[in-house]
């Protein structure tokens, strides 16, 4: 089957960088191509790459809590960039202070986002995902 | 205007400083003279530099929480909280991301938003946004002295606001927050922005006012070798010195093992004063400041006031002027005042049942402290080498050579090609040695106790055996053993 292709990066003005490196070395491992654009990546260079690499996923991450704003409005970008139908993931500490993900993840997937990940999950559970997603057999 | 270690001509920090109050509206409400006068009329018990040295001479370690909200009113109101139900000893104002990237209309937005919604949509306070009067107002409404934590590349501004504003502490460097806070920002424009921030200290030391810097110790926070951030300190030390500041607080990021962040506490004073001296720079007041565990935290809380407390145990014993407080809520991101509060009590608790104990010298905190001296005299004598004796030519030189390598860092400035380890008891070595200016006898120690590590485990030491070492806090662990 042909690799599938994961834009990889750290939305906005967040400089976080030990976790982009561990999805990347992760995903990698999962047999992705990734394409880590790596942290202050902004909304414009996620569909950029991803229109340059035709790639099938963005996965986006947020740690420092600005990531509501720095989300909205992806989904309908995409749209007028003709990738509308691409997969969006987010992940991380995505708003600021000890909110009820559930509540957080509503918020998200109304933003247009597939699948919404709260902090400390695991690399293995959006690959499993992804796989799901994008009709990879396991292993 | 051409890199070096030299004081800043006057003419060009005049050029300079028009520009800079130009960059925002707030910065029109900066005045020299008037700043001066006000810090003047501060009491003693709110000037940072002057409750460090009562600190430092009695030996006492003093907790200091990180917070900061988008409102003022709210920010003041988490401030008296987090000194009057956690008995902080200092207090902060950490700066938003935003800010932080000099993002003034976003931040802005995010102030506007928070009003709107009536929560902080930021995850700090936006001081330039804010202005003079309203940091003045911060200061004025708590009884502690107050500093400035951020991770701005460029913090001109910042600085021009919020020291005329009141604060008598910023933190930050050229390097430590270009490195772990930067993607494209070359080391040469930052040293020579921070150059111009203690320049400005400079200027108020030179008129009887002190204002205390402290360069950001822990760097990316993950498993950086003590003397990787050693040298990074001394010279953001040096650099600081050279332009006048007289107050320095010099900080270092928990690794986890005791003895090797004993040795690393005592040592960085040690060395700074050796090279300042070695330089022949003017005699400087130096305190430490210990960071707790800067990594992945525990989402449960009990266990994170665990990884707290024990944060708490090492600053104590090894001594430290300071300690920065992590909360029960750093898995999940922003703490609520509570939680920031119970942190510092905890911290609080640990650090006044230690106070009267030491770690005693022992053969093994004797090699530790041996080894770290060692190898960051290896760095900075390669930094100056390079220089040709100016330590800001020096260290543009030895990024770019990975003389000076930071672990995980996001800056395409940094060589990025050293990979650290834990050993078998947790301490921190180096895997990878890049280009380290490191002697076979510096290698081989490393060599031989990552080696040590792999024979307990059954494996061989590679990058997996390092992710499990970033892993492991979260999972109840220091040492990432397999599973």
């Amino acid at each position: 089957m042909q690799q599938k292709t994961l834009v990889l990066g750290v939305i906005g003005s967040d400089v976080h960088a030990v976790g982009n490196r561990i999805l990347d070395y992760a995903f990698t491992q999962a047999g992705f191509k990734v394409i880590n654009i790596g942290v202050l990546a902004t909304q414009e260079e996620f569909i950029h790459a991803a229109i340059e690499t035709n790639a099938d996923v963005l996965m986006v991450s947020s740690l420092y809590g600005h990531g509501e704003m720095d989300c909205r409005g992806l989904r309908e970008k995409c749209q007028e960039k003709g990738i509308g139908n691409i997969l969006m993931y987010v992940g991380g500490n995505l708003v600021v202070g000890k909110q009820d993900f559930e509540s957080v993840k509503e918020r998200f997937l109304a933003m247009g986002f597939n699948r919404v990940y709260p902090p400390g999950t695991m690399p293995e559970i959006p690959i499993k995902d992804l796989r799901e997603d994008l009709g990879i057999a396991d292993e | 205007m051409e890199l070096t270690v030299r004081q800043m001509d006057a003419e060009e920090f005049q050029r300079q400083r028009q520009e800079v109050l130009g960059q925002w509206e707030t910065g029109k409400g900066v005045n020299f003279e008037e700043a001066v006068a006000y810090h003047k009329s501060l009491p003693k018990s709110k000037i940072f530099a002057e409750k460090l040295a009562e600190g430092k001479a009695k030996g006492v370690t003093f907790a200091q929480p990180r917070a900061g909200v988008a409102l003022l009113n709210e920010h003041i109101e988490l401030l008296r909280f987090l000194q009057d139900e956690g008995g902080a000893d200092f207090l902060p104002s950490t700066i938003d991301s935003y800010t932080r990237q000099n993002r003034y209309t976003e931040a802005q937005s995010g102030i506007d938003e928070s009003r709107t919604l009536g929560r902080s949509m930021l995850n700090g306070f936006p001081a330039v946004n804010h202005g003079v009067a309203a940091c003045r107002q911060v200061v004025e409404s708590v009884q502690v002295p107050v500093q400035v934590r951020h991770g701005t590349p460029d913090a001109r501004l910042l600085a021009e606001v919020t020291i005329a504003g009141g604060f008598t502490d910023y933190e930050g460097g050229g390097i430590s927050y270009n490195i772990p806070y930067s993607k494209d920002v070359s080391i040469e424009s930052t040293i020579k922005y921070w150059q111009y921030v203690d320049r400005l200290i400079g200027l108020y030391e030179e008129q009887g006012v002190k204002i205390n810097r402290e360069p950001f110790g822990p760097l990316t926070g993950t498993l950086v070798p003590p003397a990787i951030s050693h040298a990074v300190a001394v010279i953001e030390g040096i650099l600081a010195v050279a332009q006048g500041v007289r107050s320095l607080t010099l900080g270092y990021g928990q690794c986890g093992n005791l003895i090797q962040d004993v040795a690393a506490l005592h040592t960085l004073p040690v060395i700074t004063e050796e090279y300042l001296k070695k330089l022949g720079y003017p005699e400087t007041m130096i305190t430490t400041v210990f960071h707790q565990w800067m990594g992945g935290f525990p989402q449960d809380e009990a266990k994170a006031f665990g990884v707290i407390s024990w944060g708490a145990a090492t600053a104590a014993l090894g001594k430290a002027t300071k300690v920065i407080v992590k909360t029960p809520h750093e898995a999940l991101g922003i703490p609520t005042k509570e939680a920031n509060a119970a942190g510092i009590r905890a911290t609080k608790q640990v650090l006044s049942m230690l106070k009267d104990q030491t770690l005693p010298m022992t053969p093994e905190l004797a090699l530790e402290e041996q080894m770290i001296l060692k190898e960051t005299r290896a760095i900075l004598d390669r930094v100056l080498t390079l220089g040709e004796g100016d330590i800001a030519v020096g260290t543009v030189r030895a990024f770019q050579a990975g003389v000076i390598d930071v672990p995980f860092a996001p800056s395409r400035y940094n060589a990025g090609k050293i990979l650290p380890a834990r050993d078998t008891t947790g301490a921190v070595r180096v895997l990878d040695f890049g280009n380290l200016p490191f002697d076979n006898e510096i290698k081989d120690f490393h060599r031989e106790r990552i080696a040590q590590r792999g024979q307990d485990e059954g494996r061989d030491p590679s990058f997996q055996m390092v992710i499990d070492d970033i892993y492991a806090i979260g999972k109840g662990m220091l040492v990432g053993r397999p599973r």
